[in-house]
């Protein structure tokens, strides 16, 4: 019997599924013509992570671009047109995917501004990609600092701050709250080390010392070795620089050797949604807080605080923020400058003051002229096991509330050296 | 059964439409929605999904650690920008010998071990260089990636020629490079070599007793292939002026895996279909839903199952034996 005879004698099992898994696939294809694209929207392309580690941070940005896109164009736009947001998923770690997919939002859809990534090195692939083809880019929450520093282009601008920043300003509340003492509990990676440096040198300065310290591999399930040792060089203050899983098994060993009892646990930056994720026990310590929701003194905030509430059912974070004033400040740029020009957009924003409904701080926050670098007010605080009774998301009692300009370092510090295009 | 010129007209046919299609990707690339990065990206997976199949497909032995040679491609044009001459020539030169002495070293290593045994280690040697890209801070620039580089304008002596700001000059580069590969590829396919490679393929100990030096056919089969794809590994990060080492990661290896059999890993162009496929399909569906890698993930399951031979495999079945009405 051939196959051909086969195939007749009736409508076999493998045909239906065949036949199912082909019009499956078909949903997917394309429609053959394209899409009118708007040709008289502004686009905003957002190419940040919606899947894997950072999915949870990429996901409250995009919730805080989204909302800052409906006021705009309830305000009637930019330059007088509708604004539009496109977004794809940069994945959490894959520098090819968040290239391919910036090229795709510069390439193919023309956007006029690239926003993202969480993940500091997409965040740098993407400015190589925005610089190359003259598109205004801005990076809501990439820290490393190489972006608004070293390899600082004319075109990239953050929100976020610099992890120097963020150590500049818990040191010094560090060192005059807890003593000089310090000692480091550090992950052995990339952003471990930075980070660790940066801590030392924000302390060396205010006469901080470093008693001792540790690299512990990534994925260490048990640091009773490294806590041990911390405890026998009898620092004053212990810095806990892990982060995911790490921050949850070393925070919660540190409570259960009791060390929190008798010496004082911080590090540097902390995220709500990091807090959130830890077991209630381990929400102990000193940090730095980029932006917090619950400011009863600061004009604006509770507004914003509601909005979000009632689009998430949650409080926004600091990531909700960084995504609003990303998008915002697309808009205030091209209002400044007339103009979607990139090189006219980038002038605007040197030395450019956000509005107070937009920077939603005590003392609001600039760029910084020839380094494109947001200078806000940053959160020293602690964490705290559980929130008020009816406010479960209060797992942060901010205690200073550090003015940027005082850790932002001078210009010749962060090394960026900025060249203009001709 | 249609009769054996039949089947070379019609391989002439698929050939040239290959080629056309390829050679014309920028022009249409935008009217289906695409964009030329996109085209650049298919060729340049597709290349180095056709090297891990020279070695898969042809002689019958599964790697799982191809994006070792991959990623020291990449950071070895990357670096050599970076650190010595700023020259995109140079810098390929570089990210080609690393690469192949690495498989050159390491194959003659490993060969001896077969089927998933070797799978596994050739995962642990490319885990290894992983580890040493993400830890070494000071030169890789560890998890952040190599950044401070781009692609240099290529000097011809006559005309200089930008690759960096204009795509469709940097994807003629990447065409260029692909079809001298793929021309070498089919050529040593065909010569004897090649035959032997099928042989082993097919039956090892039979191959053995015939007296053929199955343990250095192999060996060679496996530097070929990593040099190939070390040359994708270069094109790869040329084309992002970024490297990081996710490039070193096993995922890179198993997505390598997956396009050269949802493509079809008996059939020569089989990887290049397969590398379209996910590349397109990733990049169409994530824009859709958030959900795209379990698409991804049961359409291969799909294959698999139903195509065994991958998408091309399949084709070439229905073509061969058409079901009569």
């Amino acid at each position: 019997m051939t196959i051909a005879e086969l195939s007749r004698k009736k409508v076999s099992r493998r045909a239906v599924l065949k036949a199912a898994a082909t019009v499956g696939a078909l949903q997917l294809v394309p429609p053959f013509i394209i899409k009118a694209r708007g040709e008289g929207m502004v686009k905003i392309g957002l190419d940040n992570p919606l899947t894997g580690t950072y999915a949870a941070l990429g996901k409250n940005e995009l919730v805080g671009c989204r909302h800052a896109l409906a006021e705009i164009n309830a305000k009637g736009g930019i330059l007088g047109r509708k604004a539009e947001l496109r977004v794809e998923d940069s994945t959490s770690g894959d520098a090819g995917t968040a290239v391919q997919k910036a090229h795709k939002l510069i390439d193919r859809d023309r956007v006029n501004f690239l926003l993202g990534n969480v993940n500091s090195a997409l965040a740098q692939a993407m400015a190589q990609v925005a610089n190359e083809k003259n598109v205004l880019m801005i990076d809501p929450g990439g820290h490393t600092d190489p972006i608004t520093g070293t390899d600082c282009h004319w075109n990239v601008f953050r929100v976020c701050n610099t992890t120097q920043m963020e150590a500049n300003a818990v040191a010094g509340v560090l060192v005059k709250d807890y003593g000089k003492k310090w000692y480091y509990i550090t992950p052995d990676y990339a952003f471990g080390h930075t980070l660790q440096a940066g801590m030392e040198k924000a302390a060396a300065k205010l006469g901080g010392v470093k008693v001792g310290g540790d690299l512990t591999p990534l994925g260490t399930a048990d640091f009773s070795a490294f806590l041990i040792k911390a405890q026998a060089a009898n620092p004053d203050v212990i810095i806990f620089l892990t982060a995911g899983e790490d921050a949850v098994n070393s925070l919660k060993q540190a409570v259960q050797f009791g060390l929190n009892k008798k010496f004082h646990i911080a590090g540097a930056q902390q995220e709500l949604e990091v807090l959130e994720g830890l077991p209630p026990e381990a929400r102990i310590g000193t940090w730095v807080f980029e932006w917090y929701w619950k400011q009863p003194k600061v004009a604006h905030v509770a507004q914003f605080d509601a909005a979000i509430r009632k689009i998430t059912g949650k409080v926004p974070t600091a990531r909700t923020w960084f995504g609003y004033a990303a998008t915002w400040t697309c808009a205030l740029a091209a209002e400044r400058a007339k103009s979607l020009d990139a090189v006219k957009l980038a002038k605007a924003l040197q030395g450019f003051k956000l509005p107070p409904a937009v920077s939603l701080m005590p003392d609001g926050a600039f760029y910084r002229a020839s380094q494109n670098q947001l200078i806000p007010d940053l959160y020293v605080g602690n964490a705290r096991e559980k929130g008020e009774p009816g406010e479960p998301e209060d797992l942060f009692e901010v205690t200073r509330v550090v003015k940027g300009p005082d850790v932002a370092g001078t210009l010749e510090d962060t090394g960026c050296k900025m060249t203009w295009p001709a | 059964m249609p009769s054996l010129s039949a089947i070379k007209v019609g391989r002439r046919i698929a050939n040239a439409a290959v080629w056309l299609a390829l050679a014309t990707m920028p022009y249409w690339m935008k009217a289906v929605g695409g964009y030329t990065e996109l085209g650049t990206e298919v060729v340049v997976l597709g290349l180095t999904a056709m090297a891990l199949n020279f070695l898969l497909g042809f002689t019958g032995v599964l790697s799982f650690g191809h994006a070792a040679y991959f990623g020291l491609g990449a950071y070895g044009v990357g670096m050599t920008i970076r650190y010595l001459v700023p020259s995109t020539p140079l810098g390929i030169l570089v990210g080609v010998a690393v690469g192949t002495t690495a498989t050159a070293v390491i194959g003659a290593l490993i060969i001896r071990l077969r089927g998933v045994y070797f799978a596994m280690v050739t995962i642990a040697f490319a885990q290894v260089f992983y580890f040493v890209a993400f830890r070494w801070n000071s030169v890789t620039g560890g998890d952040d990636g190599l950044i401070g580089w781009a692609r240099q304008p290529l000097d011809l002596g006559f005309a200089q020629v930008d690759i960096l700001h204009d795509g469709r000059a940097f994807y003629y580069l990447v065409l260029l490079l692909f079809a001298v590969s793929a021309g070498l590829m089919a050529l040593l396919l065909r010569s004897p070599f090649g035959g032997t490679l099928l042989a082993i393929r097919e039956n090892e100990r039979r191959a053995r007793f015939l007296g053929i030096p199955v343990e250095f056919h192999m060996w060679l089969s496996f530097v070929i292939s990593g040099l190939f794809a070390s040359l994708g590994g270069t094109l790869y990060a040329l084309l992002n002026n970024f490297v990081d080492p996710h490039v070193l990661h096993w995922n890179m290896s198993g997505n390598l895996v997956i396009m050269a059999v949802l493509g079809g890993m008996r059939s020569f162009w089989g990887p290049l279909i397969g590398a379209a496929i996910f590349v397109v399909l990733q990049d169409y569906v994530s824009s859709l839903t958030e959900n795209w890698m379990s698409f991804l993930g049961l359409f291969f399951v799909l294959v698999v199952l139903f195509f065994p031979r991958g998408v091309l495999g399949a084709a070439r079945g229905v073509a061969r034996f058409p079901a009569k009405s």
